[in-house]
């Protein structure tokens, strides 16, 4: 639905006229951000701690490589993961268990921070169609795909579809294209989704369909409605997800994939 | 016998001393039959006594035998002289006439030195606009609009460029009552708020309250626009119009029998499109935008006593992008109404209003389309009765019942990946019955007090959710046809009182306390028609606001110059506002993203106005807050609500160069919106994610322009009178901030800048008016 304003505020933006300005902006302290992966698709676990900046200024390297963290799986057995540099750490070979509630915790500083995910089962993409069109808002004319897949019926699902053009994996948080089953429970769904631009024939097309849990969809929506730059009745910081004021999110996510060749 | 000739005194003094007698009857406009609203009736023996003429220019005025001259005005009109000598009831209706020659207008020039009514009258704060009176202030693209011309009045503040809606003393959009002929419009813009719905061809009168709100009126926090039709012209066929770049417009009206009924058409249709299609950009040539409006009113005098009108509105808005992408609103509403003169000093007015706004999106075409459609529904039935008890009073009492529909939104069409999904509408009842009298005591001391009793019944058909306090759901319960779901009432105290220092100044004081039932949800820093009206339920409270008011009036220089000053306090209570990432589009449990809270604003509002001569117009400062608390917001401290914008000044000034010219411009300047912007910044999946502090702890850049119209009055022909208007908005081409965005720098990602959008530079544009004689 977002789209729908995107849409009508793109045409408005377009016939008048922008310019970068100066803005005086108070400096906040800086805050703890975490940014947690799990995917049961690679048995990986993959952390990243860094620290806000000021807005103007371009992000300075934090040295965040002296944290503790660690994650724990339904029982509450704990496995520690390894710093690799540049704030990131990495846990490779952690067996997933389906349905399961994952929790991870970060000491840094002498403050520990956590949050818990649920690890949704894979819901499986059924194979890629797609449509050719005369083109709109000016892209010219090309492809678009529709993602095919059966909802679980009863369940609320959650998902995320990150799709690659040609391998490059579109992957900023706001070419993730979210979707929900609010209105689809339990369907046979095609849904069209479209990226910043058309396939052309010969183009390898390829979707990678998470299932994600409620509250890092909820994360998403959020985060890419004020990446957008704050047009919303209350731009805000997103729900928080990790405890003791920490900005991110932690996903654990199971995923299916599907590819095409346009002919 | 001596018993017997004092019973006779005592006879003829008791009815000489109660031998009080009734005159009544109409004050219309004698070149077309309009009735005149707010004409006033003087006694040109007696100090402070005398009436003003009722919207459908009814008066009525009771008083000793005697022999009296009555003075009959309106401004822009001769005043007529009637010597009376009164000794039984009787009815008398004028019909004043604009002035014919030089002679009689320096002749009404004389006798306006007298016209001191802003100070005598009792009337609280009315803001009143009559049509002629602004014909020659340039508004975006060249036509008359009075919403545009009282959002230049001290404490009324406009939403912004691209917005609908605005803002008085510090209250959110959503708190102004807009009456059409007493049907209330929901959204009162098109184009995203470069028009207004109302044409003013078709407007008789408006009148504006911003504080000691008459007990007639409820439903609404914070303002009332009574908008008020023509009747048409009951004498003779008129027709009107302009011809403009941007949009066109024609008025006819004719009397049905001539002198007893009228009816009056007049449309509008913009054609912003066609301009688009000149565009070299190719999407733009696929656009279509415009809006039509349509006014019409029809009126008959049934007998001496009666009389009915119906009048009707109907107005559309469409954008649609290539043949996948359509968005449309607007508001219908019709009135039909009922005078009837009970007695010469009893009035009755029966109304039954049907109004509706709603609004669509359609995406796609074929099997894919589908719809989303969201409206409001109002069958709503008043009585109104006034009693000219005397001269020193005149009571107002009535009921009012509305039927409201909401119908949040419903999603149909016939792709398959979605499931047809329809909101459960949702029922109210707003009642609301009143009482009120306007007294004069003594020479110097008029008030006005009043007592509206307002109820609210939520009910069913529907479902009832209940919610935590972190917004998620705990429970329902279903509740049928017209079953209460929850009911509301409040007792709504409205004080308005002057006193008369001089006949040159005054001083005026009021209070009033107005709830509000219905509240529109707002997901923006700008407003839009797509904006939600829903109803007070279990877990949104109506919203309170407490007003006082303080003023001082003085006209110098013998009524050529008017200055006021105005202080105020209102205070809020439940006002409503998100969670973060609330989703407020097709959510059934939208209550539980919303979060409550209170707030305060406070100001001085100066007006200095020139009303003579060749150089006329206004200067208008408004210093003012509005501020806001709620617990999840902000961390429960204070901050400043969007509209909280301290200085606002505008300067109107009208310039008759000569008899075939005349020159208008404004000024308009305003602190910048209260906003929020990122205190620093975060990675995100390689995405710079701004980091928020406080809420609306920033200012957009202020705002002002520079408008300017010239009116080049054309040789009369023989039929007709003409003119052309040329004006140019945003003369200095300001770029003025509609958003200002945060984004990544598109030539070094590592880095993120502002972005500021301005909408309009400079726009001209050129009208052709006429208008039959």
């Amino acid at each position: 639905m977002r789209t729908l304003f995107y849409i009508l505020s793109f045409v408005i933006v377009a016939n008048s006229c922008q310019k970068v300005i100066d803005v005086d902006l108070n400096e906040s302290n800086s805050k703890v951000v975490i940014e947690a992966n799990y995917s049961s698709e690679d048995s990986t676990v993959r952390l990243r701690l860094s620290l806000t900046s000021s807005y103007f200024e371009p992000s300075s390297a934090s040295e965040l490589n002296s944290a503790t963290v660690s994650i724990l799986d339904g029982n509450g057995t704990a496995t520690f993961l390894s710093n690799i540099g540049n704030g990131e750490y990495i846990l490779t070979n952690y067996v997933p268990t389906y349905n399961s509630i994952y929790r991870m915790n970060v000491v840094y500083n002498g403050v520990t921070y956590s949050a818990s995910s649920e690890l949704p089962s894979p819901v499986q993409l059924q194979p890629i169609t797609y449509e050719f069109t005369t083109g709109f808002f000016g892209s010219g004319e090309g492809y678009f795909c529709y993602q095919n897949y059966d909802d679980p019926i009863g369940s609320e699902n959650f998902y995320i579809s990150v799709i690659s053009k040609n391998g490059f994996e579109k992957n900023k948080v706001n070419d993730f294209i979210l979707g929900d089953d609010r209105l689809t429970d339990g369907n046979t769904v095609s849904r069209p989704l479209f990226i910043d631009s058309l396939f052309a024939l010969g183009d390898t097309a390829s979707i990678e369909f998470r299932s994600i849990s409620e509250d890092v969809f909820y994360y998403y929506d959020e985060i890419q409605s004020i990446a957008g730059g704050g047009q919303s009745a209350a731009p805000a910081n997103p729900l928080k997800i990790w405890d003791n004021d920490a900005l991110g999110y932690f996903s654990a996510y199971s995923n299916s994939r599907q590819t095409v060749i346009i002919q | 016998m001596k018993y017997g000739i004092a019973f006779i005194f005592f006879l003829f003094a008791f009815i000489s001393n109660s031998q009080k007698y009734t005159i009544s009857g109409t004050v219309k406009d004698a070149s077309n039959g309009e009735d005149l609203f707010g004409a006033v009736i003087k006694i040109k023996e007696l100090s402070n006594v005398g009436t003003v003429t009722n919207a459908y220019g009814f008066y009525s005025l009771t008083l000793d035998s005697g022999e009296y001259t009555l003075l009959y005005r309106s401004t822009g009109f001769q005043t007529q002289e009637v010597k009376i000598h009164l000794i039984n009831d009787f009815s008398k209706d004028i019909e004043l006439s604009l002035p014919s020659d030089v002679q009689q207008i320096e002749e009404m020039k004389v006798n306006a030195e007298k016209e001191n009514d802003n100070i005598t009258s009792s009337g609280m704060n009315v803001t009143k606009f009559d049509p002629k009176s602004i014909e020659t202030i340039p508004v975006l693209f060249g036509e008359k609009d009075i919403m545009k011309t009282l959002q230049l009045t001290p404490g009324v503040k406009t939403a912004g460029e691209g917005n609908s809606g605005f803002f008085v003393r510090g209250g959110g959009a959503d708190q102004n009552l807009i009456l059409l002929d007493e049907a209330p419009v929901y959204n009162a813009s098109h184009l995203l708020g470069f028009f207004s719905v109302f044409n003013s061809d078709a407007i008789k009168d408006v009148s504006l309250y911003k504080s000691g709100i008459p007990a007639e009126y409820g439903g609404r926090a914070s303002s009332v626009v009574d908008v008020k039709m023509r009747d048409g012209n009951n004498k003779k066929f008129g027709a009107s119009g302009g011809l403009g770049l941007i949009s066109s417009r024609l008025t006819l009206e004719a009397p049905i029998v001539k002198n007893k009924g009228s009816f009056i058409v007049s449309g509008r249709r913009s054609y912003a499109d066609l301009f688009l299609k000149l565009s070299n950009n190719e999407d733009l040539k696929d656009v279509q935008l415009f809006f039509y409006d349509l006014n019409a009113k029809a009126n008959y005098r049934i007998s001496k006593k009666d009389r009915i009108f119906l009048s009707g509105y109907f107005g559309r808005d469409k954008f649609k992008l290539g043949e996948n992408f359509g968005f449309s609103w607007g508001n219908a509403t019709g009135t039909l109404r009922w005078n009837h003169l009970i007695n010469d000093k009893f009035f009755s007015n029966t109304t039954i209003v049907r109004s509706t706004f709603d609004y669509e999106f359609s995406i796609g075409n074929g099997d894919d389309a589908f719809g989303i459609r969201s409206s409001i529904k109002d069958w709503n039935v008043k009585q109104d009765f006034s009693y000219f008890l005397n001269s020193n009073n005149t009571l107002k009492f009535g009921v009012s019942a509305i039927h409201h529909t909401f119908r949040p939104g419903s999603l149909t069409g016939s792709n398959e990946s979605f499931n047809e999904l329809i909101l459960s509408s949702r029922y109210a009842l707003e009642l609301g019955a009143y009482i009120q009298n306007e007294m004069k005591i003594g020479a110097r001391f008029n008030v006005m007090y009043g007592l509206r009793y307002s109820g609210f019944n939520y009910m069913g058909e529907g479902t009832d959710y209940q919610f935590d306090t972190n917004g998620n759901e705990t429970g329902s319960r279903e509740y049928s046809s017209w079953e209460s779901i929850k009911y509301y009432q409040g007792l709504e105290p409205r004080l308005s009182a002057s006193y008369i220092i001089s006949e040159k100044n005054s001083i005026k004081a009021s209070y009033n306390r107005n709830y509000q039932y219905i509240h529109q949800l707002s997901n923006s820093t700008t407003s839009s028609p797509t904006d939600n009206w829903v109803p007070s339920s279990s877990n949104v409270k109506p919203q309170i606001a407490d007003q006082v008011a303080l003023g001082y009036y003085q006209n110098l220089k013998k009524n050529m110059y008017r200055v006021s000053g105005e202080i105020y306090y209102k205070s809020l209570a439940n006002q409503i506002d998100y969670r973060n990432g609330a989703e407020l589009i097709l959510n059934n449990q939208v209550e539980g993203d919303l979060v409550f809270g209170k707030g305060r604003a406070y100001g001085f509002e100066f007006l200095l106005e020139k009303k003579k001569g060749k150089f006329t117009g206004w200067l208008s400062y408004t210093l003012s807050r509005s501020l806001r608390t709620f617990a999840d917001i902000n961390e429960g401290k204070e901050f400043s609500a969007r509209q909280d914008r301290i200085h606002d000044i505008a300067i109107v000034m009208m310039y008759k160069i000569n008899k075939s010219l005349a020159i208008s411009g404004t000024w308009i300047y305003y602190t910048g919106d209260a906003i929020t912007f990122p205190s620093g910044k975060y990675e995100i999946n390689g995405t710079f994610i701004p980091y928020y502090t406080e809420r609306n702890g920033y200012r957009m850049p202020d705002y002002h322009r520079m408008d300017i119209g010239l009116t080049w009055y054309l040789k009369d022909k023989k039929k007709f009178e003409h003119n052309l208007n040329i004006s140019i908005y945003n003369l200095y081409a300001r770029e003025n901030a509609f958003t200002i965005t945060f984004e990544e720098d598109p030539d070094d990602s590592s880095k993120t800048q502002a972005v500021q959008t301005t909408l309009f530079k400079l726009i001209p544009s050129i009208t052709y008016n006429f208008k039959l004689k």
